[in-house]
């Protein structure tokens, strides 16, 4: 349990990364996607430099906490590669669903908590199922290059 | 210099000699490492595709209008720009924003949607293979029509990178063909059409 727990946390904070990693490269002026990190909490830093900063940690963060869950859902040991991708994607969908549409909406005081454009529902649902598709990839990486340890 | 009189030529027999060396030349193996860094590689790729699909979003796609209309004027291929006057540009009577055009919107759509194609297949690796030939596709097409209205290795640089995942299979690291490649190559002696996928993973 113990090392699927810590699997599943390394593959959390490494696919948090690649997701934070995009925001480096996407246009427009990089890592403005990481203030909006805070706002998912209601929390606006005056100070740019730790809304850049502090948004890119706690995203990183947040993906590994993301990715305990992760690991402390999979008991069956070894974990199939079907079973790691699709409960990956359910995390991604998950993750969408709470951060992306509900809280965005809920600290936009938008009218309704699942309201979505075509343009916001792009440019998020597909990111957050890679990062799912990525959490589930590299658990199985991880646990078939500690396969030899284990035998 | 005829063969038979060249045949005792010290020379010409360390050339063959270099030859039967090459012909057995060592097999390349890509390690984890690399293959990791090709999978990273590949999503940076298929988030670039990602991201330009914002500025020619549906209904409309008017952001492609005026780069149609810049590849119709500067094509590289003769004929290139007459033919998309004849499909894309069809009934059009402004060089700013689709006004009268009778095809753009379908045919934009399929654009988008191969983009989109791209994006999707590179981003998680699912036929990677077939997403790249696709990128490669539609980066050359972009190589004839903007080419020298821009600088000139832009797009031929997004065909070289598309032909590098074309050539190495990134989707089986850190992406959704790493489940799909052994199943196909299972089913490929049976099944036709998984000989066929099998391709493009």
């Amino acid at each position: 349990m113990l090392q699927s727990l810590r699997r599943g946390l390394l593959a959390g904070l490494l696919a948090g990364l690649v997701l934070a990693t995009f925001d480096f490269v996407t246009d427009g002026a990089p890592g403005n996607g990481f203030p909006s990190v805070f706002h998912w909490f209601g929390i606006h830093p005056a100070n740019s430099t730790i809304s850049h900063y502090g948004g890119f940690f706690l995203l990183i963060v947040l993906a590994g906490v993301f990715g305990l869950f992760f690991g402390a859902l999979q008991r069956e040991t070894p974990v199939s590669a079907s079973r790691a991708l699709l409960w990956g994607l359910g995390l991604g969908l998950l993750w969408w669903l709470l951060f992306e549409l509900t809280l965005t909406n809920v600290t936009n005081h938008a009218s309704s908590p699942f309201g979505l454009s075509l343009g916001s529902f792009l440019s998020s649902f597909p990111l957050d199922l890679l990062f799912g598709v990525l959490l589930g990839a590299i658990y199985i990486q991880l646990q078939e290059r500690q396969a030899p340890d284990v035998s | 210099m005829s063969i038979l009189s060249s045949a005792g030529d010290p020379k010409r027999t360390a050339v063959t000699r270099a030859t039967e060396a090459s012909a057995t030349a060592l097999p390349v193996t890509l390690n984890e490492r690399s293959l990791i860094g090709m999978a990273l590689i590949r999503m940076f790729v298929g988030y670039l595709w990602f991201q330009q699909l914002f500025w020619k979003l549906p209904p409309t796609f008017a952001g492609l209008y005026t780069y149609v209309v810049r590849e119709s004027q500067h094509a590289i291929l003769p004929g290139y720009g007459a033919l998309l006057q004849h499909t894309f540009l069809a009934g059009c009577t402004s060089l700013s924003s689709p006004v009268g055009c009778t095809a753009f919107v379908p045919l934009a759509a399929c654009v988008w949607t191969a983009e989109l194609l791209v994006a999707l297949t590179l981003l998680f690796g699912l036929f990677t293979r077939f997403g790249a030939l696709l990128a490669t596709i539609l980066a050359l097409q972009l190589y004839v029509g903007l080419a020298y209205t821009e600088w000139i290795w832009t797009y031929g640089m997004l065909v070289l990178l598309a032909l590098v995942l074309v050539a190495v299979p990134s989707g089986r690291r850190l992406g959704v063909d790493l489940w799909l490649a052994p199943r196909l190559q299972a089913a490929r002696q049976r099944h036709r059409i998984a000989r066929i996928a099998s391709w493009f993973v």
